[in-house]
């Protein structure tokens, strides 16, 4: 597809960049951390590639902004983009709060409803289905905890932003082995 | 109830609603009559019903076969009635096919009928803005085409209660939610416009909630269709399982490579990127070219005469490339010898 490669393309310029902020502070860091900057380094060159349309990436950049010494790296990716984008990144975060109470009010309501149900359930067919819905929202949880930013969204948007995630996790692990692979290839 | 007679009324309340559409309806309209008569004398009726409710949507017959049988299919169907509509706006010729084959009139209401479905559905998926004024503008000629041919072809009288109910219902819950759907055609939410269908619930409610139930679908065939080995697992659970763990495995092995290139970072330096960049804006299959990678470092002894070459002509793209950090390429020599002295 081509947009798939020119989507590569996008990432990896915008990792470039970061990598090499990642190798000029690699001496004072241990492996572990160093590790932890290179994946810091692609997984925002990969929102950035998105350029703030998507929800996970804003979400991504947010987060990674938040912690002081990752700022240098996301900033160096970012370029000149990134005042806007981590203002937008503020944005969604209050909105986040502002879901997650209104979700702690629903959900004392659901438990409410729920306790009656249970006791009024006694055909099958709805326990069946009952237990289905159950079991798919537990699901949903869980892949609200993978893609990032994922609390703050409801079930459709959370399909639509997995989509374009699992799209742009792709993209990243190819570059990424590619360039594994030629870096372990040229040490002779 | 009312029958055919009132299909100018019909037509007429479609003009109260909507001005814009409905002058077009008329005018396609119109246009329909006319062909229908100049053509009713110089067409043989068709007999099988595709053959003619193809012609109705201007598909090749093949494509609108696939289109009834597989009614889950939702992606074709988008980027068919896309078509199809832009075309429609070129030659109305194509409508005057079906309209001679009456016998065949009232399996061609069904048949329509299901297509106008899945334009519908299919429209809510993709683009729902710009395709919304498509689909509307679709129920509504087939609708008028509907009605049109029933008050042309007066030999038809089988089924014609059925027919007229159904179309008296649909019209119903489409002219509802018809103002609903143009109102909102500016916002960003994706406004379906769905029919009541015949046995079930009509309030808005549980049509609001069919419509959302239909959205969620559509997008779960899509992350099956992306995530491998999915296709063929039905349940909305397990579905969810596989791509939770592709999403896992994915994470886990962006997590992997990047401890291998933190590895390897440790005895290469990572300018060397730069040529890689202005290698890749070139190669659109981005296989990175093992050669392409040594053959920069001045110090260290290069085997072959290949990558000599190879060095000569990449030297002057580093200082084209990279606009920003060029001093401290320049200055490399320094951090080269990282590369000497972890060996």
């Amino acid at each position: 597809m081509c947009s798939r490669s020119s989507l590569e393309q996008e990432f990896f310029k915008k990792w470039v960049p970061g990598l090499q902020i990642c190798s000029s502070l690699a001496k004072d860091m241990s492996f572990l951390e160093r590790r932890k900057a290179i994946k810091l380094s692609a997984d925002v060159a990969m929102a950035t590639a998105r350029d703030g349309k998507t929800c996970w990436s804003r979400a991504l950049i947010a987060n990674a902004s938040k912690q002081e010494d990752k700022k240098i790296i996301v900033r160096t990716i970012l370029g000149s983009e990134f005042e806007r984008l981590t203002k937008s990144s503020i944005g969604s975060v209050v909105c986040e709060k502002r879901v997650r109470s209104k979700k702690i009010l629903r959900k004392s309501c659901t438990t409410i409803r729920r306790v009656r149900k249970i006791r009024k359930s006694a055909p099958n067919r709805v326990l069946a289905s009952s237990i289905a819905k159950r079991l798919v929202k537990k699901r949903t949880q869980v892949m609200k905890g993978l893609v990032p930013g994922g609390e703050s969204m409801d079930e459709f948007s959370l399909l639509e932003e997995t989509l374009d995630y699992i799209v742009s996790l792709r993209a990243q692990v190819d570059v990424m082995r590619r360039l594994a692979n030629t870096l372990v290839l040229s040490i002779p | 109830m009312e029958r055919i007679p009132g299909s100018g009324v019909r037509s007429g309340n479609c003009r109260d609603n909507k001005q814009e559409i409905s002058v077009e309806i008329f005018q396609i309209g119109e246009e329909i009559r006319r062909l229908m008569t100049e053509n009713l004398l110089q067409e043989a009726p068709r007999p099988e019903t595709g053959s003619s409710f193809t012609a109705l949507l201007g598909l090749p017959e093949n494509q609108a076969m696939e289109l009834l049988n597989s009614p889950e299919s939702y992606d074709s169907p988008a980027i068919l009635t896309a078509d199809i509509w832009r075309e429609r706006g070129k030659d109305q010729k194509t409508l005057s096919y079906p309209f001679n084959c009456s016998p065949t009139f009232p399996s061609n209401a069904a048949l329509v009928e299901r297509a106008a479905r899945f334009s519908i559905f299919a429209a809510a998926q993709n683009s729902p803005q710009t395709s919304s004024v498509p689909s509307n503008s679709s129920e509504n000629s087939l609708k008028l085409k509907n009605e049109t041919t029933d008050s042309e072809s007066n030999p038809t009288i089988l089924n014609k209660n059925q027919i007229s109910l159904k179309r008296k219902e649909r019209q119903k819950k489409g002219l509802a939610k018809k103002s609903k759907n143009m109102g909102d055609e500016s916002s960003k939410l994706p406004y379906v416009h769905v029919r009541a269908r015949r046995g079930h619930a009509t309030d808005s409610h549980s049509l609001a909630e069919r419509a959302r139930r239909e959205k969620i679908n559509a997008r779960m065939k899509l992350l099956q269709e992306l995530v491998p080995g999915c296709s063929k697992i039905s349940g909305t659970a397990l579905v969810l399982d596989e791509i939770i763990n592709h999403v896992q495995s994915l994470q886990r092995e962006v997590e992997f490579l990047s401890m291998r290139l933190a590895a390897v970072n440790s005895r290469i330096d990572f300018n060397l990127d730069s040529l890689l960049a202005a290698e890749s804006g070139s190669l659109t299959d981005g296989n990175f070219p093992g050669m392409v990678m040594p053959s920069m470092w001045p110090d260290v002894p290069v085997n072959g005469t290949r990558r000599q070459q190879h060095h000569n002509q990449h030297q002057q793209l580093w200082h084209v490339d990279v606009g920003r950090d060029n001093h401290n390429f320049i200055s490399q020599p320094n951090s080269l010898f990282s590369y000497d002295s972890t060996n």
